[in-house]
């Protein structure tokens, strides 16, 4: 299978961190690849180097075979970018950024137009396309994003954080468009918070944590990569947070808290089972749902990185735009 | 020339049709282009017999000067601030072509503004050599661009990049023969002089609007412009290389 995106030994120091430590993987052609990790990790730096807004301080990183140092144009040539945070400008309007887009890539002067008014519609901008950017909503902002980073038709697709920030609709368009894209043929590569996101769409995935990728593979072999232990999702009629109280329950090895719900790490559910109906009658509650969970890419996301779930909700929370 | 390097260029002459698009009629561009020359020729001649034969040069030279600057003391820091100058590095096209771009428009925003001064102050001053003049105008405004580019490539914001090239920009003007003439200043001074790109451009102008050509001279003027010229461009690729590490 052709290797659309090749990392050997990539290594980022900036004055007083190691951002990425020499991190080795490959992206097939087609492929819709996901590269997650918490907030630090080094996903934008390697996002980064393999986009031409950085150098590495050492390894090597090529572009369908171009090397992104010594062959920078070139491998650009290949790539769309959609950066996490808004890169068009905000004078120009919807339409001229898309213009200006596709002769920065050399798309040639009889198709640009065209091609814009093509990928506003599919985006459902062309109502707004005379309209200045300054004027657009983030997840319009980010629709405009990832029409103009496809105005050329790149072979790969770099995708950092898309959907972060936007409103469920939003969202939900954006997710479509690039998994259109992707079976049109397009390598995706993209990085995310929403682990469900990366579930639902990535063909394999690699994490990140402090600069080192922990593990690469499939969404389904990380899952049973991590299945030693199962999980019981249980709710009360009472919403406080019980999660100390149920890990004193036998056989329980972690609680994790998820919205109303708790999750239940235990070795052997009928093990942990009756514990539970006693804890709810002993504490005069109710229990409103109980069910014996497969775990999930974020399950395995905690396991690997050692991180808490938690913490990566208070993060995606950090990244929403302000509301009222 | 090879045809990535004509791809190059024309990448950077979209650069340049853009920035003149959006940046042209910013308010500082304005206030540093078209009102600062004026108010610093004002304030030093008010009290003063003024030659105007020797002033107008040094005017049309300060309108390039700080026309040509203006615009790139607002292009490269906004950019590095609001995401888009990601924009270009993820493009295809190298950094040299997006300075070029970048320069090309300060160009010709400082030719712009450096012809409408010269339009204005024909009826004070005659014009005995249009053709030079003009080339005259084409060389400090490209070089007065490039310096500018410098002056801001290491900031990534307007309010930084201001007040250090302002403060540069005055300096200068006070050593290099602008109000006065360079031989009544002290040698040290004379020295440092010769150093400045301003120097260079103010006599080149001097020259062409005197009209007593010195072709050696004219031709010295033209080439220091052009080694100063190369010389910012590549210090300016090479510090936005350092900063985007």
């Amino acid at each position: 299978m052709e290797i659309a995106v090749k990392v050997q030994d990539l290594t980022k120091r900036y004055p007083n961190v190691l951002a990425v430590a020499h991190i080795d993987f490959e992206v097939h052609r087609g492929e819709f690849f996901g590269f997650l990790g918490p907030n630090g990790a080094g996903k934008t730096t390697t996002i980064n180097i393999l986009t031409g807004v950085t150098r590495a301080t050492s390894g090597e990183a090529s572009i369908l075979g171009h090397n992104v140092a010594t062959e920078p144009v070139k491998a650009k040539e290949h790539i769309g970018v959609v950066p996490d945070t808004p890169n068009l400008y905000n004078e120009m309007t919807a339409s001229a950024n898309m213009v200006f887009c596709a002769k920065l890539h050399g798309v040639p002067k009889e198709k640009r137009k065209k091609r814009a008014n093509e990928l506003l519609e599919l985006v459902g901008l062309h109502d707004r396309r005379n309209d200045r950017v300054g004027t657009f909503s983030r997840g319009m902002k980010k629709r405009l994003m990832v029409a103009a980073a496809f105005v050329h038709e790149p072979e790969i697709l770099f995708l950092d954080e898309p959907t972060t920030g936007l409103d469920v609709q939003s969202a939900r368009e954006i997710r479509s468009l690039i998994r259109e894209l992707n079976r049109q043929g397009t390598t995706v590569f993209l990085t995310t918070h929403y682990l469900e996101e990366a579930d639902v769409f990535c063909r394999r995935l690699a994490i990140i944590a402090k600069g080192k990728i922990i593990t690469e593979g499939t969404p389904e072999k990380l899952k049973l990569s991590t299945q030693v232990e199962q999980v019981i999702e249980v709710s009360f009629d009472h919403t406080e947070d019980m999660a100390d109280k149920l890990k004193q329950l036998s056989h329980v090895k972690d609680v994790i808290t998820a919205g109303d719900k708790f999750r239940l790490h235990v070795d052997d559910p009928s093990e942990t089972l009756p514990s539970i109906f006693d804890f709810a009658k002993s504490n005069h509650l109710k229990i409103v749902s109980i069910n014996t969970l497969k775990p999930t890419l974020e399950d395995a996301f905690v396991k690997l990185t050692g991180l808490r779930a938690e913490t990566m909700a208070v993060e995606k929370e950090q990244m929403k735009p302000n509301r009222g | 020339m090879s045809q990535a390097w004509v791809e190059d260029l024309k990448r950077a002459v979209y650069l340049a049709e853009k920035d003149i698009k959006i940046y042209f009629l910013k308010g500082p561009n304005l206030i540093f282009g078209l009102l600062l020359p004026v108010s610093l020729f004002i304030s030093f001649s008010i009290g003063r017999t003024v030659d105007l034969t020797f002033a107008i040069p040094g005017l049309i030279a300060i309108a390039a000067f700080f026309g040509a600057g203006a615009i790139q003391a607002i292009s490269l820091p906004l950019e590095r601030r609001t995401g888009t100058f990601n924009l270009l590095l993820t493009a295809p096209i190298s950094l040299f072509a997006i300075v070029l771009g970048k320069a090309l428009a300060g160009f010709i925003y400082g030719v712009i503004l450096s012809l409408a001064y010269a339009v204005i102050m024909l009826p004070f001053s005659p014009l005995p050599n249009m053709p030079l003049f003009f080339v005259g105008i084409l060389f400090c405004s490209f070089t007065f661009s490039t310096f500018g580019l410098l002056l801001s490539a290491p900031f990534r914001d307007i309010p930084q990049a201001m007040p250090p090239a302002t403060v540069v920009r005055i300096a200068m003007i006070f050593i290099s023969g602008v109000f006065i003439p360079l031989a009544t200043m002290p040698t040290f001074l004379q020295v440092v002089a010769y150093a400045l790109p301003l120097t260079y451009s103010v006599d080149s102008l001097r020259q062409a609007m005197s009209g007593s050509i010195n072709p050696q001279m004219f031709l010295i003027d033209l080439g220091a412009q052009v080694v100063f010229s190369l010389i910012f461009l590549a210090v300016t690729v090479w510090v936005l290389k350092k900063t985007t590490e």
